[in-house]
């Protein structure tokens, strides 16, 4: 009971200061720069076809993502491990406090993309989900596997490989990054939101704090000098 | 001695190193030092006693708690005050904001107490008057007094502190010790350092830690008393001396094995941490 109400407590509490330590220089140059072109072909009055539309929209979606690659750098990450609100608490805050932040920014997006080429909105969304929880989960997993108090830099740059490689490197099958032409759209939507759901799982498992010790195999009684007690 | 921290047989590798080899130790109230070269596992220990990492092998309690369950992991981490050896900060908190953030995460729920122990722990560690300052704008000596603040606050039973004086100049020192010397008095304190001097300052026990194990367990004095009989001081180096120095009276100090009716001198604990970690050397070698 005391740990419920000490963590929604916690929870509440904590809202202020994560959301001004959240990194929103990063996440103000992304959202910046992806926007940016979706703007200026709209302000210039160029009429840009259904595909480089897309190409607009998807650049915009991968910028996001890499700014939100830094959304759990936490300079005071050391010095804050140990304590007894939970890091599963604490990522989600985060998390939370960004994403209003990041749909006004989708919807901004969607609604400055020129109305004749503009890709399915449903569909574009989800690829914009999946990147940007892709991101936060990679994120999660530098967390849990790195000391790293920033790790955010490494992360973007994971992605932005990931991102460059991944229409190079995917067979046909299992394509994601089609035109809305293709035949394949429905298909490689589908398959866009198998990773949505790998990257919310994988999110989620890695904000676990192990407390795994693996097996003794031998006798914890043994002397090992001049301190052995037990 | 009342246990109230107490380990056994704690192992954790890095691949193929063992950070921490069979470590077993039994802490009570007081100022604990931990001594040891550079990769000797003491930030390990440290970091594992902490709960900030979990041991391969071994367990161990904290004022009663067992970390190795989920609720006990928590209940450690409610009597914890833990500086790290490299402590961050968000540079555009003000002191007061990082250590209330900090009493945020370690649930001190009621708003105006969590404040008056905020103010009382800053003010405790003689940074009151800056505590509205952007902690960008302190001193490393200042940053790491709020560091120090924010393992005190919520008055911890248990206090891990990682090299706490490091890079603090011998003022900002004086300072560290009185406070860490306050905070021991009733509560244990597991204070890793390179500075021997701090030891036999603050210290009722010292550890000593060289490859992951625990090569000593006792008084400062008996840590001194290992290197009795092993000073002597000659008009020069000593060539079968293990170390040797000239000292600010001209004569050189040799730390050793003497030689025969040498002119012994009264050993520190610095010899005697010395000896400890050589004579540990030769046993690993041999």
């Amino acid at each position: 009971m005391r740990s419920w109400f000490a963590r929604a407590w916690s929870g509440a509490a904590l809202v202020v200061p994560v959301w001004r330590m959240l990194p929103w220089r990063a996440l103000g140059a992304a959202g910046a720069v992806g926007l940016l072109p979706v703007a200026l072909a709209r302000v210039s009055g160029a009429r840009p076809g259904p595909l480089e539309t897309l190409v607009l929209v998807r650049g915009a979606v991968l910028a996001l993502a890499l700014g939100l690659a830094f959304l759990l750098d936490d300079p005071a990450r050391h010095t804050t491990a140990p304590v007894p609100a939970r890091r599963a608490l604490r990522v989600a805050l985060r998390a939370a406090l960004v994403a209003p932040v990041a749909a006004l920014w989708w919807t901004a997006v969607l609604l400055l993309a020129p109305g004749s080429g503009r890709p399915p909105v449903g569909d574009v969304t989800l690829e914009a989900a999946t990147a940007c929880v892709l991101a936060v989960a990679a994120a999660t997993v530098a967390l849990r596997h790195f000391d790293e108090p920033e790790p955010g830099r490494g992360v973007a740059t994971t992605l932005l490989a990931g991102a460059v490689l991944a229409p190079l490197l995917l067979p046909a099958r299992w394509a994601l990054f089609v035109a809305p032409a293709d035949p394949r759209w429905a298909a490689a939507h589908e398959r866009w939101a198998w990773v949505l759901a790998g990257a919310v799982v994988v999110g989620a498992a890695q904000l676990r704090e192990p407390l795994v010790r693996r097996p003794v195999l031998r006798s914890p009684c043994g002397t090992s000098g001049p301190s052995r007690t037990c | 001695m009342t246990v109230t921290v107490s380990a056994c047989g704690l192992t954790l590798r890095y691949g193929a190193a063992r950070a921490l080899d069979d470590v077993s130790v039994r802490l009570g109230r007081g100022v604990t030092g931990l001594l040891g070269p550079n990769g000797a596992g003491k930030t390990t220990l440290l970091r594992v006693l902490a709960t900030a990492v979990p041991a391969d092998t071994g367990a161990f309690t904290v004022l009663g708690h067992d970390p190795g369950t989920a609720r006990g992991r928590q209940e450690v981490r409610r009597a914890l005050g833990y500086l790290p050896q490299t402590p961050g900060f968000h540079p555009d908190f003000t002191p007061f904001e990082f250590v209330d953030y900090v009493a945020i995460l370690k649930e001190l729920t009621d708003r105006a107490a969590r404040h008056r122990e905020v103010r009382r722990v800053l003010e405790q560690v003689g940074l009151g008057e800056v505590r509205g300052k952007r902690i960008k704008k302190l001193s490393g000596g200042m940053r790491q007094r709020v560091a120090l603040a924010a393992a005190l606050v919520g008055d911890p039973g248990f206090l891990v502190l990682d090299e706490p004086t490091v890079g603090l100049d011998p003022e900002q020192r004086l300072r560290f010790r009185e406070l860490i010397a306050d905070a021991g008095e009733d509560r244990t304190v597991l204070l890793s350092t390179h500075q021997t001097e701090d030891v036999a300052m603050l210290c009722h026990r010292v550890l000593v830690m060289a490859a992951g194990r625990i090569r000593f367990d006792g008084t400062p004095a008996e840590l001194a008393a290992r290197a009795d009989g092993r000073v002597w001081s000659s008009t020069a180096r000593d060539p079968g001396a293990k170390a040797g120095w000239r000292t600010g009276t001209g004569a050189f100090r040799n730390v050793g094995d003497p030689p025969e009716g040498a002119d012994l001198l009264e050993p520190t604990l610095e010899d005697g941490y010395l000896l400890t970690l050589d004579d540990d050397l030769a046993e690993v070698t041999a």
